[in-house]
């Protein structure tokens, strides 16, 4: 055993002084050893794995030790007395050293309730245990995710993790979600926290796939996002993946279910467009004598199957996972849906008596799907029902019209198909060194390659009958290549635990592709296969681009902590981008926390029958986001674009060069300093939980703000200007409910509200009044207008508009005088609830989520409450009964509440008993979308409520959310 | 022990490998200003850049194409020749059709901006290339005429906002970015004046069709001599005379309609046109698609076989009884029954009723969908793209003609404005007038140049444009010019709005 480990630190203290002088002050603090008897030993945990980092006390004395990475531990005793091994979230254990031993093995029983302490978060570079967090990060494991139909992996978090919303603003299986945590720090498009996969930072979280997810950290505050620096502002998600285990496993999990349309618009159906027409006398309406629901028209019911197959093999030294995992995910519109092939292989060896350790991993997948031309659902919507989906010869009916082809035309005839690659491999190396240190050098490569292929035959309505076939083939890639590299240091020392982490990394991103298209084709028969047999060209019709950038970052941390009750973190990170203007290429990230668990003080023994847990955390730091600056932004540059010119002479056309954008050398990143205060408690033994209070100020805002011409070259300028305020809080709670030997009952509740505010968007450089969003372009006689403002002293996403102020007896909206603030998409607060019940071997669970408070447009109604459109147009049921006689103009009329609680997920399971252990068998069936409580008038209340284009506007392009119901098999073998 | 050594190694030292910190941006599909402009060809496609400027474009804050959306549609709407009626709520987009037509526009008007920032985004990339083009290596002999052609597309520039906007700042160096203050429209004016005979004698002397020639420095001058009197209150039509007789090398086609063909670059006629090609990618000319009725395309081809139509601008109700029945130039208008080409019969609309165009509009902010007759002054050929391929038309020899005799009648001497006029009558078809007065000439320029975005300017110089007329009032004087758009006044405090807009 490793009898002379403590003099080791002795011997080799000078070599690590030259070093790492810092560290010095710990080392020195005074290793003592009294000569009375030797005794060491290895605490494992029930399962036999060595647990490092446990206390190893001589009961009544300060002589304390605590065991290394493999358990094990060494020191002086006095013969006769008694060592406490003790160890957070495990029941201590005491023995008597007496003469004749002095090896010993112990095994520690888990305190069941206090798992959570013990439980590792990654916390990016490292992982800490979750008792000595000082910042604000919530950790969902595997069995707590969502599950289903989930095509787009960021879903698993929806409703579980307090203040991150995931919306996915359609049904559409090829579709993701925005994800924004407190709110969202930018004008700008990404508000999306940065993805860290295995350690890999930024990457697509689609490579993961949801089955092979372990656990998944959510860094919310700044003092747990600085260590990500320039890219941490709007909080960090660190997936971690399953790995090899001990022992072998082999586990299948799939599922098949059906989807169908939970809800449509509630239009006019022939027989009532009849008797609307009869009733009112109109005689030239055109009946076609069909009888078609054109919503139902484009919609199927959905199949879904799900197979994932993961193979678990390890040892003492080294271990191996792989799986394969097949989706495919049909949408309810016809044609849409994905289709998903994916495999993950990670294996890792420890050689070298555990002193190095390699770990290499390889994700891959491949996604098809043909994307949906949205244009469909307003022709849906529009067409009259009178209209058949075919005429006498099985042809499509086609009546021209504005907005009126024959949507199930379109559906139909035109021909897109995409597909998408991904890659992640990685390779790490461990080792450690000199006993305290740990230097990691990680190096990753992620390759996202997509394809698109798009034909429109000469005889489809929209755009392939005026280009006579149009075939568009179009590849893209990116690939970011990264190496990391860092050193951790851990001592502990008595009840001082000290750990220090500093590090490197590098990334770069290049980006290419091209693409083609013809249109003038004299047969459709070689659909997008064969672009040279059409025959007319234009200038852009061919492309292709390549860019790059990088980002180099040196970064830190330390954390200091005494007797499990003060905790002080400290990290800085350095980063420098390509993309940021030369006067301004480094910026510095520093944050600093602490926490005080105070019920591990001597004068809360009182309460601690009731209150086990009780810490405080506050901290403070400053992030970044710099996802809204796109490669060269910064630089003067000349391009090519559509800007050709005529030669008379020669009566050709030539490429001209025109500079682009005006530059910015002063462009940075944005950044957010946060504020967070945050409370964890156990309570009874049952209820675990922690609040959150938050502030946080984000500076330099970036936007493209108008500049005035002249002077400037062009009308927008990517600048620094504004300031944006996010306050809020947020509550997460745990309960057994009841745990019995037979019956038990969790549960778990999120709750966060957010306030935002737009401080400030002018600078002394910049003058900005206000920033129009929310278009309505598109909608008829709306072009160009807004429906929202974005200025100082409203949050984004403000409804600026008259107000209504009722409904005359003529049917007219009466409208105030003055525009103004007339609602904001901005939820009051979000929740997500999820209950879990066992009863013998059943098993039922359901998980739900909820937004509240805020409003959304109904441009849809807007659109549809509209005289002008009948007989021609559909329109909505409830129109014909409403009495407006107003035209559609934007108004606080059509603005309503939009909240809502979705029933997410419903299952009922049965695992079968087996003799064998580690064999288990479980069948689930599991209902999605059941049900949503709302008062919503429009078809679904849940809209995109992010970004800046249409936040929060319902108008008929909604992509109907199917209600699921799978079966599902779950299959584990053990040895 | 050793083994730990070497792995500690290993490791620090692909540390200190991969410790890269370049941060400088590689460039790849484009190229950073400093680095082009060094060859002739480079020089060119430089040059060609402001001829493209010439088109416009469209972004996210406006639509600045002179050929439609917007600055074609202010200045047709603004006049008595066109007019873009609300049909339900289509063409309604916050009411800034209505405003225009009424001369009730505010700076929010989003054609205003489109129209300001047309001229100065085209004023600011022919500083950019100027500045490109110093710093190339060429000799100063070498660069002078390219300066030459450069300011003048600038100078064309800055007449149209002296003739839209009046007081603007005049900016020439693209290395200044401070935030320039107005100019006076005198000083505008002069700056006008003095660029363009600063750069005749380098321009090309003879006649080379889309580029900035002599004839078309000629041209311009004219018609600032021409509005001089509107513009800074002096007239100088003799001046304008004299830049008339300078323009030598163009006839009138004999077929009006030729220089508005698709294939329009042989016209003897045009003067100044600015070239399209949908092949070469150029954007902005669909005029035909904004004016036409939704189910126009069915007129076109048996089997419909044109674009998309949005039935928007058409002529303002009294325009087409302006014409004789017999002035050729009527047909640059469509009146009447649209005919169906695969049945023989006449379109029946969405409501049930008859395509037929009328010249009356009888609820100009709800309008039938059939009302008003059309813009059909360029070709319209089955089958064409999106993007039209006819090239603009910006001067041609009828406006020469036609400025010469309005000279001599404003001069007191109409006699001399008679072959002038007989020209253009001769070619209408229609009957020289007894006598050659305004009241005649003003509507002959509306007959001889309808749709061809000059109304706005005629009919302020004639008086007209401040009288009541359809669908508006009397206009105050200050409508002459339109307000400094507020998004510019806004951000540039240092910019005053013009009189009558505060």
């Amino acid at each position: 055993m490793n009898s002379t480990h403590i003099n080791k630190v002795h011997e080799k203290r000078t070599s690590k002084m030259l070093v790492f002088l810092m560290f010095m002050l710990f080392l020195s603090a005074g290793v003592f050893a009294q000569q009375k008897k030797l005794v060491s030993g290895v605490v494992y945990d029930t399962t036999n794995f060595a647990l490092p980092g446990v206390t190893v006390t001589e009961v009544g004395t300060t002589n304390v030790t605590v065991t290394d990475a493999d358990g094990k531990f060494a020191f002086q005793v006095t013969i006769g007395s008694s060592i406490e091994v003790s160890y957070i979230g495990y029941v201590s254990q005491t023995v008597v050293v007496d003469a004749n031993t002095s090896t010993f093995t112990l095994k520690l029983q888990e305190d069941t309730f206090m798992l959570d302490a013990v439980e590792l978060v990654s916390v990016g570079y490292g992982t800490m245990r979750k008792s000595d967090l000082t910042g604000a990060i919530s950790t969902v494991n595997a069995d707590d995710l969502v599950k289903g139909a989930i095509s787009s992996t960021e879903q698993v978090l929806q409703g579980k993790v307090a203040g991150l919303t995931i919306t996915r603003g359609t049904g559409d299986p090829s579709s993701g979600s925005s994800i924004r945590l407190r709110g969202g720090t930018s004008l700008t498009a990404s508000n999306n926290p940065l993805i860290v996969v295995d350690g890999i930072a930024g990457v697509d979280i689609n490579v993961v796939q949801p089955n092979d997810i372990k656990s998944i950290d959510v860094l919310k505050d700044a003092s747990a996002t600085a260590i990500y620096g320039s890219r941490g502002a709007n909080g960090v998600i660190i997936i971690t993946t399953k790995g090899g285990t001990k022992g072998m496993s082999i586990n299948y999990n799939g599922f098949t279910g059906v989807g169908f349309a939970s809800n449509r618009l509630d239009l006019l159906s022939a027989d009532q467009w009849r008797g609307y027409v009869r009733d009112n006398n109109i005689t030239d309406a055109i009946d076609f004598g069909g009888n078609t629901n054109w919503q139902k028209e484009l919609e199927q019911t959905a199949f879904t199957q799900s197979h994932t197959l993961g193979i678990n093999s390890g040892n003492e030294n080294s271990g191996l996972r792989t799986s394969l995992s097949y989706f495919d995910n049909e949408g309810i519109i016809k044609t849409s849906g994905i289709e998903r092939l994916s495999a993950n292989i990670s294996t890792y060896q420890y050689v070298l008596d555990k002193a190095l350790k390699f770990d290499m991993g390889l994700y891959a997948n491949i996604d098809k799907w043909s994307p949906l031309d949205y244009r469909i659902f307003e022709r849906a919507i529009n067409l009259n029902p009178t209209i058949p989906v075919y005429d006498a010869n099985r042809n499509f009916t086609s009546v021209g019209g504005t907005l009126y082809e024959n949507p199930v035309e379109i559906l139909t005839n035109r021909k897109v198909d995409n597909k998408r690659h991904r890659l992640l491999g990685y390779f790490k190396t461990e080792a450690k060194l000199f006993n305290d240190f740990l230097a990691v050098v990680n190096t990753s490569l992620e390759h996202n390659a997509m394809q698109g292929s798009t034909y429109k035959p000469s005889y489809a309505v929209l755009e392939g009958l005026s280009e006579r076939g149009y075939a568009q083939k179009t590849y893209g890639e990116f690939t970011n290549a990264q190496i990391e590299a860092y050193v951790n240091y851990t001592k502990t020392l008595g009840k001082n635990n000290f750990n220090a982490m500093i590090g490197y990394s590098y990334l770069e991103n290049i980006y290419e592709g091209f693409g083609a298209q013809r249109s003038g084709f004299e047969t459709d028969i070689f659909g997008y296969n064969n672009l040279g047999a059409g025959y007319n060209y234009r200038l852009g019709d061919v492309y292709s681009y390549k860019g790059k950038s990088n980002l180099a970052s040196f970064f830190g941390r330390a954390n200091y902590s005494y007797d499990g009750k003060y905790m002080l973190t400290g990290t800085v990170r350095r980063d420098g981008s390509s993309r940021f203007g030369a006067n301004n290429k480094w910026g510095v990230f520093p944050s600093a926390s602490a926490a005080w668990t105070i019920s591990r003080e001597n004068f809360m023994e009182s309460t601690s029958n009731w209150l086990s847990n009780l810490k405080f955390r506050v901290g403070y730091g400053v992030t970044g986001n710099q996802d809204g600056i796109g490669e060269y932004k910064s630089l003067s540059i000349l391009g090519v674009g559509q800007d050709s010119y005529y030669d008379p002479v020669t009566g050709t056309w030539s490429l001209a060069y025109s500079p682009t954008q005006n530059p910015n050398p002063d462009l940075k990143w944005e950044s957010t300093a946060q504020t967070n205060i945050g409370i964890d408690f156990s309570l009874f033994d049952r209820i675990t939980g922690s609040f959150e209070w938050y502030n946080k100020t984000t500076k330099d805002l970036l936007y493209t703000y108008q500049v005035p011409q002249p002077p400037y070259l062009v009308g927008v300028m990517l600048a620094n200007v504004g300031e944006l305020s996010n306050k809020g809080i947020e509550l997460s709670l745990n309960a057994n409910i009841v745990k019995g030997d037979k019956f038990s009952w969790d549960a778990n509740l999120v709750f966060a509200k957010n306030k935002q505010k737009i401080e400030k968007l002018s600078n002394q450089i910049y003058e900005t009044e206000e920033i129009f969003s929310g278009s309505l372009h598109g909608l008829s006689g709306m072009s160009n207008q807004f429906s929202q403002i974005i200025a100082e002293g409203y949050a984004v996403g403000t409804f600026w508009g008259y107000e209504s102020l009722g409904v005359d007896e003529s049917g007219e909206i009466i409208l105030g005088t003055e525009q103004k603030a007339i609602g904001d998409v901005q939820p009051d607060f979000t929740i997500g609830l999820g209950m879990n019940f066992n009863y013998g071997n059943f098993d039922a669970g359901f998980t739900g989520y909820g937004s509240f408070g805020q409003e959304v447009l109904n441009a849809t109604d807007m659109m549809l409450y509209d005289n002008n459109r009948l007989p021609a147009y559909n329109v909505a049921d409830d129109f014909l009964t409403s009495g407006i006689t107003s035209a559609p103009q934007f108004s606080s009329y059509w603005i309503e509440d939009a909240s809502f609680f979705r029933l997410q997920t419903v299952t009922l399971g049965y695992t079968m008993p087996f003799k064998k252990a580690g064999t288990k068998l479980r069948v689930y069936v599991l209902g999605e979308n059941l049900a949503v409580f709302t008062k919503y008038s429009g078809v679904d209340p849940e809209i995109d409520l992010t970004g800046l284009s249409n936040p929060g506007i319902d108008r008929f392009n909604n992509y109907p959310r199917p209600t699921t119901i799978s079966f599902g098999l779950n299959f584990t073998l053990a040895n | 022990m050793k083994i730990k050594i070497i792995a500690a190694i290993v490791i620090a030292s692909s540390l200190f490998t991969y410790s890269c910190t370049d941060l400088d941006e590689e460039l790849y599909d484009r190229v950073e200003d400093g680095d082009f402009g060094q060859t002739p060809g480079e020089i060119q496609a430089l040059v060609g850049g402001a001829y493209s400027s010439l088109r416009g474009f469209g972004d996210a804050i406006s639509n600045s194409y002179p050929t439609c959306e917007y600055v074609f549609f202010l200045n047709e709407v603004a006049s008595d020749e066109a007019t873009i009626p609300t049909r339900g709520t289509d063409w309604y987009d916050g009411g800034q059709y209505q405003d225009a037509q009424r001369h009730m526009w505010n700076a929010d008007n989003r054609m205003i901006l489109s129209s300001w920032r047309y001229c100065y985004t085209g004023i600011a990339k022919i500083n950019s290339i100027i500045y490109q083009i110093d710093k190339s290596g060429l000799s100063d002999e070498a660069k002078a005429p390219i300066y030459a052609e450069l300011k003048s597309i600038r100078a064309y520039y800055y007449y149209n906002l002296l003739d839209m906007f009046g007081n603007v700042p005049i900016v020439t160096n693209f290395e200044d970015q401070g935030l320039p203050s107005n100019s006076s429209r005198q000083e505008v004016y002069d700056f006008v004046e003095s660029e363009l005979l600063e750069a005749l004698p380098l321009l090309p002397a003879n006649k080379v069709y889309s580029k900035f020639t002599q004839s078309v420095a000629y041209s311009l001058l004219a018609r600032l001599y021409l509005n001089s009197e509107a513009f800074v209150g002096v007239p100088r039509w003799v001046d304008c005379i004299e830049m008339c007789q300078k323009v030598t090398g163009y006839s009138l086609t004999t077929d009006y309609f030729a220089s508005f063909l698709t294939e329009n670059q042989t016209s003897s006629e045009i003067i100044l046109a600015i070239p399209y090609d949908s092949a070469a990618g150029t954007v902005g000319n669909y005029l035909s698609s904004m004016s036409c009725h939704y189910l126009h395309r069915l007129t076109m081809s048996p089997t419909g076989d044109y674009q998309w139509s949005g039935n928007g601008i058409c002529a303002q109700p009294g325009v087409y009884s302006t014409f004789e029945d017999v002035d050729k130039r009527k047909k640059a208008m469509l009146q009447g029954d649209q005919i169906n080409m695969a049945t023989g019969n006449v379109i029946v609309m969405d409501s049930g009723e008859p395509l037929t165009y009328t010249e009356e509009i009888v609820n100009f902010t709800n309008a039938k969908q059939n009302e008003g007759v059309r813009l059909h002054k360029y070709e319209m050929k089955a089958g064409e793209k999106w993007e039209r391929d006819h090239d603009w038309v910006v001067i041609r020899y009828a406006e020469i003609l036609m400025m010469q005799a309005e000279c001599y009648v404003r001069l007191g001497s109409p006699g001399l404005a008679e072959p002038f006029i007989q020209q253009i009558t001769s070619r209408a078809g229609t009957e020289m007038p007894a006598v050659i007065d305004l009241e005649f000439l003003d509507k002959e320029l509306l007959r001889e140049f309808i749709f061809e975005g000059k109304r706005r300017t005629d009919n302020i110089r004639f008086g007209t444009f401040f009288q009541p007329w359809w669908e508006k009032g009397t206009s105050d004087p200050t409508k002459a010019i339109f307000p400094i758009p507020a998004s510019v006044l806004s951000t540039n405090t240092n910019l005053v709005q013009n009189p009558g807009y505060n």
